[in-house]
Formats: C-alpha cells, structure tokens, sequence
C-alpha cells in the first residue's frame, strides 16, 4: 500500500515536470541562464529529463531571477 | 568552455575518448557472449543480456571510481579524466538496460505492476541473506539516473557546483548498493563464487587506491611552514618549480598553486570554479593555466578566465629572494590583478 502511494505521488511529480518542460524552455530559461541564449536544440533535448526530475529547482531559480530583475 | 552550451562538448580527444569506451564496451559484450554460449549454450538471448550489460557495468563503475585516486598517485592517468562523464553516461546505460530488461524478465508476466512486484515479489526485508537484493540494485540506478541526467555543464551552473558535486559524490553509496545487489544476487541464485571474488578483489582495490591517495595528499596538507617574514611563508626553491608547471602549498587549510610563467611566478587558488579541479595538477597552455581536469582556464596574473568567460579564482603575492620562494597566504579577492616575482 505505502509503495502504491508513493510510486503515484512519484508519477504525479514527474507528470507535472513533463509539462514544466515547453513552459521552461518558452519563458523562464533566458532569465535563469545566459550561456543558454543560441545553445542548439541538441542541448534542449539533453537537458530535459533534468528538468522534469528538477522542476521545483528551476521554477524557484526562476522566480528569483525575475524579482532581482524587477529589483533592478 | 564555450559561450553557448552544445548537447555535447565534443573535441578531438573527447572523440578519441569514447571511441575508446564504444571499442572497449563492444569487445567485452562480444567476448561475454561468445564465451556464455560456448560454456552455457541453453542461457537465453535475455539471460546473456542482463549478465553482459550488468557485468559490464560493473567493471565500467570500478574504472569511474578509480580514476580519481589514480590521477592524484600519478598524473599518466590524467587523460582518463578529461571525459569521466562520458565514461559514467556509458555505466548507466548498461545499468538501465539491465535494470529495464530484469524488471520485464522478472516482473512482468504478473498481474501486479512490474515496478510494485519488484518491491513486493520478495518481501524478505528482515533477514540479510533472502533480503530482496533487485531493490537495492533499483536505487543505485535511481542514483545513476540523476548523476546521468545531471551530467551537463547547465547543471552544474544550475544546481551550483556544490550541490552537483554533492549529487555525484552519491556514487560510492551507489556503489554500497551494488556491491550488496549482486552479492545477495549471488548468494541467492548462484553457486559459483567466481563474482563474489570478482567483486571482491575489485572493491579491495578500490578501497586500498582511495587510501593511498588519501595519505599522499594528507602529507601535502600537513607540511610545515614555519619561515615567516613580513606576513609570508617560505615554501620552497624557486627552481623546483618546472616551467609552465605549478607546486601546490596547503596553508591555514587553503591550497595555493605557485605557478613558474615567463620568467615569473604567479600565486592562485588552486580550486577550479568548474568542478573544482587542482588547478595547480595542470600546466599553463596558451598563456592560461589550464585545470587538468576539464580544460577551463585563468590568467596567471588575474585569476581570471579569458574574455568572454567569467571564473575568477583568487590570487596571491609571491616574492623571490636569493631563489627562496615566499608566499603570503592571505587571498585577494577573486581577480585581482597581481604582477607576480620576477624570477
């Protein structure tokens, strides 16, 4: 029972990365990374099993980019 | 280092590398098959494919884990370095296909879903010797997996290179978990012991490299400086240091690499800002000292990567008098420009 719970509430996780992943590359991945601009569609499609896994990470690196921006 | 990021920063050696790796790769999964169906001719094609790929994988982990000690005993294993992360790409694919390929053999055929009868088939979870022994081979792919996915420069920028170094240090409780998988592995399906002490030969030479490249880098960090003069350390004869080539000195726990250039000496942190490679294991290469480990570079003079790139390490003065080398352990910050000693 516990391992169905969690083997769901891990498919839930990665489910919400897999629509994370055109969200990520369409608004948030220029103000996260510089070095990103220009990078060839290789580097999109390699990067992104780490973005459904690490989604939480990105989106808060994110969010904090643009308050510094309008910080700034 | 580039100014965009490529899917993969190949250049020659990279080149040269994993054409190595896919020929090596490829004559052990023929060697392994050629010999299963010699000595066992009934073993099915998913047989040999879970023992080829597992095995492989095995002995591809125990090169990864050797390298780093074998670069610190000596710098000839420096090149095996360059491209680890391919090396480790490699490991977790094998690892996969056994891992995907053992959970279809074995989990399956059921009613239940592969991935819950893979926890649930056996329930042992008390006793050491039945202990479900495919779980803990689940979780060092699991490990495998976020090394691999992780195994781009964005990444390290990303999740910053103290988190990803911690992230792949997860490698030796990954390797804990091998080790107990095919063990138990063994223990429960096999009776021939010739991986057990396979296995176990590989650890004890593991364990033995990590120790004497422990104790050779502990003797540099407990060496004494006890000249002082105005605040610097006497560390050493300018003339042990080859040209283009660095000594590194550990002071009040900082490493600093004194590098020879033109003529002069430079002092800098010895910590590359990349994936903290020794800077002062490298040499200096087109004017720039370049880290061994991976190819970033800095200005002697600076600490500073060459435009466009951004690293800065910091610097140090160094003085030379009657050919004694002194250096002052105390940082500028990151990028200060220092005119080094005349020489």
């Amino acid at each position: 029972m516990i391992i169905s719970v969690i083997l769901i509430i891990a498919l839930i996780y990665l489910l919400i990365g897999v629509l994370f992943v055109p969200f990520f590359y369409a608004k948030c991945i220029r103000h996260i990374d510089e070095t990103a601009k220009g990078s060839s569609i290789g580097f999109y499609i390699i990067i992104s099993p780490g973005v459904i896994v690490f989604w939480p990470v990105l989106l808060r690196k994110w969010r904090k980019a643009l308050k510094e921006q309008a910080y700034e | 280092m580039s100014t965009a990021y490529s899917a993969v920063g190949w250049n020659r050696q990279k080149k040269i590398y994993d054409g190595w790796i896919a020929a090596f790769c490829i004559s052990y999964l023929a060697l392994f098959i050629s010999l299963t169906l010699l000595f066992n001719s009934e073993a099915t094609f998913e047989t040999i494919l879970i023992r080829s790929t597992s095995t492989l994988a095995v002995l591809l982990l125990h090169i990864i884990l050797s390298i780093g000690p074998l670069t610190r005993l000596n710098k000839k294993f420096m090149p095996l370095l360059y491209n680890r992360r391919h090396l480790g790409v490699t490991m977790f694919s094998f690892s996969a296909v056994h891992g995907i390929f053992g959970i279809i053999q074995f989990h399956s055929l059921s009613n239940t879903n592969p991935l819950l009868s893979l926890f649930l088939s056996n329930t042992n979870y008390g006793s050491i010797p039945a202990f479900p022994f495919q779980a803990l081979g689940f979780f060092a792919l699991i490990i495998f997996f976020l090394m691999a996915i992780t195994s781009h420069d964005f990444w390290l920028h990303n999740l910053s290179p103290i988190v990803w170094k911690t992230l792949h240090m997860f490698v030796y409780a990954a390797y804990i978990l091998v080790v107990m998988h095919v063990m138990l592995g063994v223990i429960q399906y096999e009776k021939n012991p010739v991986f057990v002490l396979i296995l176990f030969t590989g650890s004890a030479s593991l364990i033995i490299l990590h120790l004497l490249a422990g104790l050779k880098e502990r003797k540099i960090d407990k060496m004494k400086f006890k000249l002082q003069e105005d605040g610097f350390v006497y560390v050493c004869e300018a003339d042990e240091i080859e040209d283009s080539r660095a000594k590194i000195f550990c002071i009040d726990q900082e490493r600093i690499a004194v590098y020879r250039h033109e003529q002069k000496l430079y002092a800098i942190h010895n910590v590359c800002k990349h994936q903290g490679g020794p800077l002062g294991e490298g040499k200096i290469v087109d004017g720039c000292i370049t880290c061994p480990w991976h190819g970033y570079q800095y200005l002697p003079h600076n600490g500073q990567s060459p435009p466009p790139f951004k690293e800065r390490v910091s610097t140090y003065d160094v003085r030379v008098n009657h050919n004694k080398v002194w250096l002052n352990p105390i940082a500028f910050a990151e990028g200060t420009e220092r005119e080094g000693a005349l020489l």
